[in-house]
């Protein structure tokens, strides 16, 4: 067998939502180059599935003419449409299928929980994921298993490789040693937080602990967030849609736990309703539309500031000047005219500022407030419209609701969002394709527009956590570390914890999970050892020269070796900066007081030596050379350890530790060989 | 799929002829159900026995699995299928909690039916309609291998077999006793096996792979009864030490060792509390802390409440010892002096220095791991004692206890001196806790055993009566 490249490798991590792929390893590591949903539609015949939902649309041959010329984005020439339904002429109606890459209707998720609950439609996912990427033949493939799968799934996707797309090599690889491998770390608790269940698994030396691994924890995943929002959102005119990308919005945040919700104050309120612009292109590159380059969005029709006209609009945001959308007001192509405009605004921001500048200065001082300080914060949303509704309601919308806007969606960069990973997916897909096809297919995407609609959001919008699921979590990470057999494993293991998962994408909430699990299990040196003689061998006897002197205790959390361990526990115990965000001046200063008496216990030179775990409990860090990584976050780590694993399994190792199976092996063994090389 | 690909000769009716892997082995116990393969090292499949019990209007809805009992549900209550002796005394809720233990990580309800995975696309609808019946039973494919206790008896032994066949559909079944299995685990097939478990602990003398039946002896003395001495000892001591589960706990402060604790407490809408039976539970997680992190046996020479040669007593030796800090969940800490560390899993060897109080009387003298050694080897054959005591295996979750096969050891070597004792207990946590269903693995897993099973065809002529005659 010739040996295998890089540029072969294959390597499929499907989930309970989106499915990663990518074909070929790079020369550094980047995230997953296809992503597309864990979805499927039922086609015509039973068990054949369609990647996209394909409707079926009668027409008489003069509806569509009547639906395109009311369409506000009317580039879209009759002869196209013509084309495509100009061999039917002979029939009084048309049957048009349409693929609609924005619906959801109709979907069949395969997977659910981690579980495979429809093999046909999941088999048709990976046939359709194996399609878009087109390996050559030589390609060895890596399938990222869920930790839920049985041994009995495990061989029939084993069947279905070799049998259906005659892969040289084949391997599965547990998700969460996947993730400990992106970390390059031996031994992890890796908590990784999906779609509908969290799974916290122990791995041990590169081995998944199977020891009661037990089942996923279910509704403590993202959609329990979305849920939780509804529940609270629900009176006050939410969808289920809306409380899911508010969920992906950076002002919804999980406040660690014992954190004050803001209370209202009625000009706060006006202040960071107007700002909100501002907001997003601060600290939100998840989604917010400002930060994509929007233009920051004014008043809305539900605000205070509704009325404002729209140099008032341009004060309050007013921090956002270099943000602007340059590329739409040149597109516009009335930049003069533009100009123009804002120099006049900045005349009268000025004149503005004098007259209420107490009022400014008060609402600067609340803008700079933090997210979670505030009480309000405005959220835009998209909502989707079919066509046929947009052709009667759109340009109304435009005209009479301010606070609407209607077009295209805008394009976001980040990764969660599968709207725009979708259309990708479509354009690979596509290029393969019919020409036909592609136009009608951008005819379709066109079609479909977003309605833009802003709304406000109270506090409601930090308690996107407070269904106990951190509780559930924290609680479920001490037990599973509890029930490691060997006692002196489980210190290494709170210390290097591991958060991933899509689901911990919301802002705040691997804080607020370690604030919890600091608050309610973290075990503090005990003053009871002060005058026990429980001297560690190793420590020499103070000497005078000041070395010994405990340093300011400022510094960052160690990674690193190299540092006295039981130092280590002492001084991360007392760490400011591994305390909960939010305290209170008096906490502070409680916090400065413990300070001073561990230092004293220092000088003593006494440290506990418990049994008892957690002594200290740290998140571990991606490594940063894998630069690509940066910015889309560690939450698909799984990904990358994939990548590491596919690297070594099936480039440099080359089978030689049988880290997967072969074809050889394959036909010897059949599907049970795969318990034999699965890593 | 592709069954039995290597052997070309196709199985005798009577026996089972599976060749693969797929056995399973099932081994109850009062902490823990463990479910797995055999062949592998380790269950995939732990459960607490204890589960939960929802009130609904229609009864009560039973949760099971480590993931659901631990919430503080409202008025969730907990409770376990096996007795207090071990063996199983729920035997409806011991088949729905085994059922859950299989089907959640081992094997699918519906074993994938060959003709709807996609892979071949039969067009004969017949064939598919023939094969429901038998799919919907879980254990299709596996025959199963069930552990049980050497005093397990009667009619008790036949349900495993019924619920096996008759609910789970299996094709062969086999019924072995836990401490023979024990043995295997440690690679002897003649041993004393000194199992202590949770409820109980029993010591099982094994001679060529069967137990010698009169020899069994057991005792109440096991991990939830030094559970019971914490309680005590927390409850006696001045002031008393609080123990207070973490599901109550919301946050905690560092407080100074043997203060108040000064934690945020959890609470409860009226009539949303947990039943106090799920509190016990609870309390078991953090005494379960403490049993590993602070308990350690006195290492002798000589019992706690004994002398030394030089004329001291041993508990004023035991002053001298460094004592260990435990912190409850709440915060409060206290150093525990060493004789607290050892005093509450010293009654397992002195009856004497256990505490005790109304309800809690303290054991007897018979009860203890010597005494049951000692009644056990005088129940059996004389000549084969000595190769008993050589081979003395020590096993169970509760053995781990630091200091526990030390003492043991000391203790035997009391007792029979001149006697070459010697104590087989694996160094490894996990193969203690699990010496039982290693052994099951390792039997079922052996090809000589395959003419073992009892199949299915077996039971259906003979009924379960079966077990008794075959399993001995």
């Amino acid at each position: 067998m010739p040996p295998f490249k890089d540029e072969h490798v294959l390597i499929i991590a499907p989930g309970s939502q989106i499915t990663l792929a990518q074909l070929g390893l790079p020369e550094s590591f980047t995230p997953a180059r296809l992503r597309i949903p864990t979805r499927m539609f039922p086609a015509e015949h039973k068990g054949e599935w369609e990647p996209m939902k394909v409707r079926e649309k009668k027409l008489s041959r003069a509806a569509p003419q009547i639906g395109l010329n009311g369409h506000v984005e009317g580039d879209i020439t009759m002869g196209e449409t013509n084309g495509t339904t100009i061999n039917l002429e002979d029939h009084e109606e048309e049957i048009l299928y349409e693929e609609d890459p924005t619906s959801e209707e109709g979907a069949v998720y395969p997977l659910r929980d981690g579980r495979v609950v429809d093999w046909s439609c999941f088999f048709a996912l990976l046939t359709h994921v194996y399609n878009t990427l087109s390996p050559p033949f030589h390609t060895p493939i890596l399938v990222i298993a869920q930790p839920q799968w049985k041994p009995q799934d495990h061989e029939t996707l084993t069947q279905f490789f070799f049998e259906k797309f005659r892969t040289p090599a084949f391997c599965l690889m547990d998700s969460a040693l996947a993730i400990s491998y992106a970390y390059a770390t031996p031994t992890a608790t890796v908590v990784d937080v999906g779609y509908q269940k969290c799974e916290v698994s122990i791995v041990n030396e590169y081995v998944v602990s199977d020891l009661g691994r037990g089942t996923p924890l279910l509704n403590c995943g993202g959609e329990a967030m979305t849920q939780r929002l509804f529940e609270l959102l629900n009176g006050k005119g939410f969808t289920k849609e809306m409380c899911e990308q508010l969920k992906k919005n950076a002002i919804c945040e999980v406040l660690p736990p014992g954190a004050e919700l803001p209370v209202e104050t009625e000009l706060g309120n006006a202040a960071s309703a107007g700002s909100t612009g501002a907001t997003g292109s601060g600290d939100g590159q998840r989604g917010s539309i400002a930060a994509q380059g929007g233009a920051p969005r004014g008043p809305g029709v539900n605000t205070d500031l509704g009325d404002a006209d729209e140099g008032r609009e341009f004060k309050d945001g007013e921090d956002d000047d270099g943000v602007l959308d340059v590329a739409t007001i040149v597109a516009s192509g009335k930049t003069s005219e533009f100009l123009a405009r804002k120099e006049k605004e900045k005349a009268e921001r000025a004149a503005a500022r004098k007259k209420d500048a107490a009022d400014a200065a008060a609402a600067s001082k609340e803008r700079a407030l933090p997210n979670s300080k505030r009480a309000k914060a405005v959220f835009h949303y998209q909502e989707r419209r079919p066509l046929e509704e947009l052709n009667v309601n759109g340009k109304r919308a435009m005209g009479g609701e301010g606070g609407q806007d209607v077009g295209e969606p805008k394009r976001q960069k980040s990764p969660e969002l599968g709207a725009e990973s979708e259309i990708q997916t479509a354009e690979n897909a596509a290029a393969a394709r019919k020409e036909e096809r592609k136009e009608e297919r951008r005819r379709n995407r066109e079609g479909t527009a977003f309605v833009r609609k802003t709304v406000e959001v109270g506090p409601e919008r930090l308690q996107v956590a407070s269904g106990g699921i951190l509780d559930q979590i924290a609680d479920t990470i001490h037990r599973r570390i509890s029930s490691v057999p060997e006692v002196n494993k489980r210190s290494d293991l709170w210390d290097s914890l591991v958060i991933a998962g899509n689901g911990s994408r919301v802002k705040g909430f691997k804080e607020a999970l370690l604030a919890t699990l600091h608050a309610r299990y973290l075990i503090s040196p005990s003053s009871a050892t002060i005058f026990s003689s429980e001297l560690p061998s190793n420590f020499t006897t103070p000497v005078a020269t000041g070395a010994n002197t405990p340093q300011p205790q400022h510094h960052a959390p160690h990674h690193g070796t190299g540092v006295n361990p039981l130092l280590l526990a002492a001084t991360t115990a007392s760490n400011p900066n591994l305390a909960p965000p939010g305290q209170s001046q008096q906490q502070l200063h409680q916090q400065l007081q413990q300070q001073q008496y561990y230092q004293q216990q220092m000088q003593s030179h006494q440290h506990s030596s418990h049994a008892q775990t957690p002594t200290s409990i740290k998140v571990l860090k991606l490594p940063d050379y894998f630069p690509e990584w940066k910015d889309t976050g560690a939450e698909e780590a799984v990904f990358l350890g994939a990548q590491v694993a596919a690297k070594v399994v099936f480039v440099v190792d080359q089978g030689l530790s049988k880290g997967f199976m072969s074809r050889t092996e394959y036909n010897e063994m059949g599907p049970q060989g795969i318990h034999e090389s699965c890593l | 799929m592709a069954t039995g690909q290597a052997s070309t000769k196709p199985p005798d009716a009577t026996e089972y002829g599976g060749d693969e892997i797929s056995a399973l082995v099932l081994d109850p116990g009062y902490a823990t159900t463990r479910a797995g393969f055999a062949g592998e090292d380790v269950p995939k499949s732990v459960l607490p026995s204890h589960y939960g019990i929802i009130p609904t209007i229609s009864g009560g809805k039973q949760l099971f699995g480590d993931n659901s009992i631990h919430t503080p549900l409202p008025g969730i209550s907990i409770s376990n299928y096996m007795s207090r002796e071990g063996t199983v005394e729920d035997w409806e809720t011991a088949a729905n909690l085994w059922e859950y233990a299989i089907t959640s990580r081992l094997t699918n309800a519906k074993p994938g039916p060959l003709a709807t995975n996609g892979l071949n696309d039969v067009e004969n609808q017949e064939m598919e309609m023939e094969g429901i019946e038998a799919q919907e039973k879980p254990l299709r494919d596996n025959p199963l291998l069930m552990t049980e206790t050497g005093w397990n008896a009667g009619r008790d032994r036949e349900r495993g077999i019924e619920i096996a066949m008759e609910n789970w559909g299996c094709p062969a079944y086999w019924l072995a006793r836990n401490g023979v299995l024990a043995s295997f685990a440690s690679g002897k097939s003649s041993a004393l096996v000194v199992d202590i478990g949770a409820s109980t602990i029993s010591v099982t003398p094994v001679h060529d792979g069967l137990i010698l039946k009169k020899g069994v002896m057991r005792s109440p003395l096991a991990g939830n009864f030094v559970s019971q001495q914490l309680r005590l000892m927390f409850s006696q001591s001045q002031p008393p030490i609080p123990l207070t589960p973490h599901y109550l706990i919301v946050s905690k402060t560092p407080v100074d060792a043997g203060t108040p604790s000064q934690a945020t407490l959890r609470s409860f809408a009226p009539n949303t509390e947990p039943d106090p039976s799920f509190r016990h539970f609870q309390e078991e997680r953090v005494l379960t802390e403490f049993k590993e992190s602070v308990v350690t046996v006195w290492p002798g020479p000589g019992r706690l409440s004994g002398h030394n040669q030089q004329g001291g007593t041993n508990m004023d030796i035991a002053r001298q010892h460094p004592g260990k800090p435990f912190e409850m969940p709440d915060g409060w800490n206290q150093m525990f002096p060493a004789l607290d560390r050892y005093r509450p899993i010293e009654a397992l060897f002195d009856p004497k220095m256990a505490l005790s109080d109304a309800s809690n009387p303290a054991p007897h003298q018979s009860q203890t791991i010597g005494a049951l050694i000692q009644s056990s080897l005088a129940q059996v054959d004389v000549d084969i004692r000595p190769a008993l005591l050589s081979a003395v295996v020590v096993t169970g979750g509760s053995s781990l206890y630091q200091g526990l096969t030390d003492r043991l050891s000391q203790e035997l070597q009391v007792m029979y001196p001149g006697t070459r004792v010697r104590i087989s207990a694996s160094g490894n946590a996990v193969e203690r806790k699990f010496g039982s269903w290693i052994g099951g693995s390792i039997l079922a897993s052996l090809g000589t055993f395959h003419q073992m099973w009892i199949s299915r065809k077996e039971y259906e002529e003979q009924g379960a009566g079966i077990v008794e005659k075959r399993c001995k």
